[in-house]
């Protein structure tokens, strides 16, 4: 029990569209373990950032029950929601991941003033964190002045600066190429390794599924396959596939 | 997380300069208007206390009932005895004479005939007594345009545009004719000393001004005088005080029945002034709420729009785990910082523009000439120490209220749908 990070029951999310509902996730039961550096496949409007949201707290389950860390995300207040998203939680999203108006080492401070770490603790955890992506030059720079690869690996930085116990990153590669890809998905697969951080991404890129260890595939809102990798093998190499879950 | 606030409010000029702008133009725009208000208003009643009310006035009880139509038969005798009484009672006070007097006034020309003629509005004050102080007060010297105030009994002074009018010039004669107090008919010469721009059209045009005692001689009303004015000495003028001082008086003469007894009235009960004191205030304060309203208005929409452009900002701050209530919490701050910037711009160029109106002003005589109402024509300002709060506050308020009504949008949102703006 103490290793499953996140667990969802029969988790249901509909949306209220027009007089009726649209059913964006239906009845997914998952498992994740800590230390798992997965990732949800599918077509566009499948649910995977329906999903990850869920998961992170920023939005809750019509039915079922979604166990993150120990807490049901359906009985969270606003408060205790963002309590966890600020302590354990770290977010990359796809675009528009850093505040503009701030430098690159504001940006990734940001995260540690919401917990109200003191100055000099700051100023240490977020250069340890340029570092990890390999940007500690870059600290004073503002975001308009970075490529998109290193933008994105800002992202990466403020989401781990604060050592949390899960990412999760809604297709962080699609705005980059591939040599940026590459080089952003070995620094997150380096920190799941040394910080035993679990990552969870969203992705339709096949650069980032060849990094992941489990692949889950999201159809219509149900999950149509779940698929568990041995070693870092790409997806055609798979030894001892299994289906979790599959309905 | 409040320096935080700070870098993104002097980074991000759309998200200050816009808002700073209109809290600055509002909190300006408040004061040099209540500067300019206070100014006008206290300068007409300034003025009507000068020449007409007094800070209080004493008259007789009858005098006081008909005092629209000069009626010097009712006026006040035995003023001695009333003087003494005024000056143990309200040593703070200079007591003046005065009688307001109508009649005609001919310029005589060569060989009989009239150079002109007009119906005249007489002032009698106490030209040649220095501790009356009304030469001073009636600003004669510096409102001179020709000549010199009189010196001596048997001058007169006259409003140049009424000396025009008659042709007449310093050192000319001019010949009164009018009603004595008892009615019968009464005639008298001057010698012109002076011509005086009164700075107040309908006195300019028609207004001759002769000494008292003259006056007292010609209208047959010795000891007697049409009004007795006081006039507080430190020239400030305290509504309340006047108006305690009347009832003194006014009880000491309560059982006297007779109709000639004397009566004290206020600034504030005469020529409507209480109305325009009531209006400075109502006025004043009446504007300072329209502009909260309209400021906030104004305001929340700039929110609104910088919120909707700022809906990737929240996002992203959500998924780094601040509470909303937190962001909330933190948009009125931003809008307490603004809000303070723009006030101080505001406050500072509306003092700075008050005080050069009050220096300088601006003349509009030009465009009083036909007015007959007792008005300045100097637009002036005043400076006062409310007009320190008088806009900030209100400056402050309407930032605040204007952020926190688009903030409560951003509030009510799904945190989900918020985030999900981010998604373009
Ligand atoms: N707030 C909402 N109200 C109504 N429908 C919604 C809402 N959010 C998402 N949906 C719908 O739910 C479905 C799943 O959306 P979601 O964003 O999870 O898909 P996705 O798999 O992330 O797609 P993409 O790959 O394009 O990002 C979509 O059909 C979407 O239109
Ligand atoms: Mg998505």
């Amino acid at each position: 029990m103490q290793d499953k990070i996140i667990v969802t029951e029969n988790l249901v999310k509909r949306y209220p569209v027009g007089d009726g509902q649209f059913t964006a996730l239906s009845n997914i039961n998952l498992t994740f373990e800590k230390g798992e550096f997965s990732g949800v496949i599918g077509p566009s409007g499948s649910g995977k950032t329906t999903l990850l949201n869920i998961i992170g707290s920023l939005d809750s389950p019509t039915e079922g029950v979604v166990n993150v860390m120990g807490h049901n995300i359906s009985t969270l207040t606003h408060k205790e929601a963002a309590q966890l998203r600020n302590m354990h939680i770290g977010f990359i999203f796809q675009v528009y991941n850093l505040l503009p108006v701030y430098t690159v080492f504001e940006n990734v401070e940001f995260a540690l003033i919401l917990q109200k770490r003191n100055a000099t603790e700051r100023k240490k955890e977020v250069m340890q964190a340029l570092e990890w992506v390999g940007l500690e030059n870059m600290a004073n720079k503002k975001p308009s002045k970075l490529s998109g690869g290193e933008g994105q690996r800002v992202a990466i930085a403020r989401a781990m600066v604060k050592r949390p116990q899960l990412v999760l990153a809604d297709e962080p590669t699609a705005n980059l190429d591939a040599k940026n890809a590459h080089s952003i998905l070995q620094t997150m697969k380096k920190l799941n390794q040394e910080l035993n951080t679990t990552f969870l991404f969203s992705t339709h890129d096949q650069k980032v599924m060849e990094y992941l260890n489990r692949l889950i595939t999201l159809e219509d809102g149900k999950v149509a396959s779940d698929i568990l990798k041995v070693g870092n093998g790409s997806p055609t190499e798979e030894k001892n596939a299994q289906i979790k879950t599959a309905q | 997380m409040i320096k935080f606030i700070f870098k993104a409010i002097l980074r991000d000029k759309n998200r200050s300069i816009l808002p700073v702008m209109v809290v600055a133009i509002g909190v300006f725009l408040t004061i040099a208007l209540s500067g300019y208000l206070t100014g006008m208003l206290g300068d007409i009643v300034d003025q009507t206390a000068r020449f007409q009310t007094g800070h209080v006035k004493v008259m007789s009880r009858a005098y006081a009932q008909n005092i629209d139509q000069l009626p010097n038969d009712l006026a006040l005798l035995g003023i001695d005895k009333v003087h003494q009484e005024l000056e143990n009672d309200f040593p703070d006070y200079t007591w003046v004479n005065r009688i307001n007097f109508g009649g005609i006034i001919d310029a005589p020309g060569s060989n009989d005939k009239s150079k002109g003629q007009g119906p005249a509005m007489g002032m009698a004050i106490e030209l040649f007594s220095e501790s009356s102080g009304e030469v001073g007060r009636l600003n004669l010297t510096n409102s001179l345009i020709d000549g010199k105030v009189p010196e001596k009994s048997g001058e007169v002074l006259i409003g140049y545009e009424f000396a025009k009018k008659l042709k007449v010039k310093v050192g000319d004669e001019l010949t009164y004719m009018g009603n004595t107090m008892n009615g019968s008919m009464t005639f008298a010469k001057f010698i012109v000393s002076g011509t005086v721009r009164f700075g107040v059209a309908s006195m300019d045009k028609g207004t001759i001004i002769i000494d008292f005692t003259d006056a007292q001689q010609i209208l047959d009303m010795a000891n007697g005088a049409g009004e007795i004015l006081g006039f507080y000495k430190d020239e400030v003028f305290i509504q309340e005080q006047t108006e305690q001082m009347c009832d003194v008086f006014n009880a000491k003469y309560a059982q006297d029945p007779d109709e000639f007894a004397p009566i004290m009235k206020a600034l504030g009960e005469q020529n409507s002034m209480g109305t325009y004191l009531n209006l400075v205030n109502s006025v004043s304060s009446m504007f300072v709420i329209v502009f909260i309203m309209v400021m906030s208005v104004v305001l929340w929409n700039t929110g609104l729009i910088g919120g909707l452009r700022r809906y990737q900002e929240f996002g992203i701050r959500l998924g780094l785990g601040e509470a909303k209530g937190h962001i909330y919490k933190t948009m009125i701050y931003e809008a307490v910082i603004i809000g303070t910037i723009g006030s101080i711009i505001g406050t500072a160029l509306g003092i700075g523009v008050t005080l050069l109106m009050q220096k300088y002003g601006i003349d509009i005589s030009g465009m009083m000439k036909d007015a007959t109402m007792m008005m300045p024509t100097m637009l002036k300002s005043k400076f006062s120490l409310h007009l320190l709060y008088i806009g900030f506050i209100p400056g402050l308020f309407a930032m605040v209220i204007g952020n926190m009504l688009s903030g409560i949008g951003i509030y009510k949102r799904e945190t989900a749908t918020l985030f999900k703006e981010l998604e373009v």
